[in-house]
């Protein structure tokens, strides 16, 4: 009889811990499918220069310097060239210059947490932003951007 | 001395004459879709760089490729790190010509072919698609559809995953052309 019960007392502790392990396997794959976005306002910048620097290093070496900042949190800042709104309603601001500048865009979402700072950002003055850089065209894009 | 200076003359006129003729924009849309019954895979670019040169029929996209948008951070990542593998190639780009030559004078609707290169994932392959185009003077309009597989690129798909990705991925382009003076 005693011999019965201590084996339902493991049996019931199995599954328990195989319940738990289900419970765990299914929130983590949950998580990971649904994983947040990287918050670039909560990161830290691994590099802080101005666009004219940023600009300088990408066209002396654009292979150079896409290795060194590309998927990479920085902070730059610049004289405003340009201002202009996409049809999803980001935003780019055009740092240095308007074509071969650099771009930073700031997503709708962050347009309307940022909107005191942003109004201030108007053509000729000088703008700062924290972003993610995804590389060269025309001009050095940063994207996911949050005003500083 | 005399032929030098006609020589700078001449490189400064074609330099001039092709500038004008030239259409941009740094806000083209470029959507994909890879959709399967099993998963909703719809990504867009809303930052693609395209030039228009009227004078020689040619045109040329590039887009980075981290600047994709996925409905999920996960499929972003997966985009980025396992298919196109972003960090060592970060662009697409696509440099083509406009069959048959165009009159850029209309400001009809008109269809064209366009048959060029396109580079992605440090592979380059030839491709044809069709474009819709409506030329003007202060702005060009024009969309286009062209299909690809991943495979032609060589992206390898994990076979687990393989029934979950279209075997035909369908790219559609969108872009508002300004004159481009520079």
């Amino acid at each position: 009889m005693i011999q019965i019960m201590r084996k339902r007392k493991v049996f019931v502790i199995f599954l328990w811990i195989f319940l738990a392990g289900i419970i765990i396997a299914l929130s983590a794959t949950y998580y990971i499918f649904n994983m947040p976005r990287r918050n670039i306002s909560r990161e830290k910048p691994v590099y802080t220069l101005n666009a004219k620097q940023l600009i300088s290093e990408f066209r002396k070496d654009e292979a150079v310097a896409t290795a060194r900042y590309l998927d990479q949190t920085i902070a730059v800042k610049g004289e405003i060239k340009g201002i202009r709104t996409l049809d999803n309603h980001s935003m780019v601001f055009s740092l240095d210059d308007e074509m071969e500048g650099v771009s930073c865009t700031v997503d709708s979402v962050d347009i309307v947490k940022n909107s005191a700072i942003l109004k201030q950002f108007i053509k000729g003055a000088t703008g700062s932003f924290k972003g993610r850089c995804s590389g060269m065209l025309m001009d050095v894009q940063v994207i996911n951007c949050v005003p500083e | 001395m005399n032929k030098l200076v006609f020589c700078i003359v001449l490189v400064m006129f074609f330099f001039n004459a092709s500038a004008q003729n030239r259409f941009l924009t740094k806000d083209a849309k470029i959507k994909f879709n890879s959709s399967t019954p099993l998963e909703d895979i719809v990504a867009e670019s809303d930052q693609a760089t395209t030039f228009i040169d009227i004078d020689k029929n040619e045109v040329a996209f590039s887009v980075l490729t981290t600047s994709f948008k996925f409905r999920r951070a996960l499929m972003e990542e997966h985009f980025n790190e396992n298919y196109m593998e972003s960090s060592k190639f970060p662009k697409a780009k696509f440099f083509g010509k406009i069959i048959p030559q165009i009159d850029w004078k209309s400001r009809k609707e008109l269809m064209a072919n366009v048959k060029g290169e396109l580079t992605m994932h440090g592979v380059s392959k030839e491709v044809t698609f069709n474009a819709r185009i409506t030329p003007g003077n202060d702005k060009i309009t024009a969309s286009a559809v062209l299909k690809i597989t991943p495979e032609m690129f060589n992206i390898t798909i994990p076979s687990a995953l393989r029934d979950k990705i279209a075997k035909e991925v369908t790219i559609n382009i969108e872009a508002i052309y300004v004159p481009y003076n520079q």
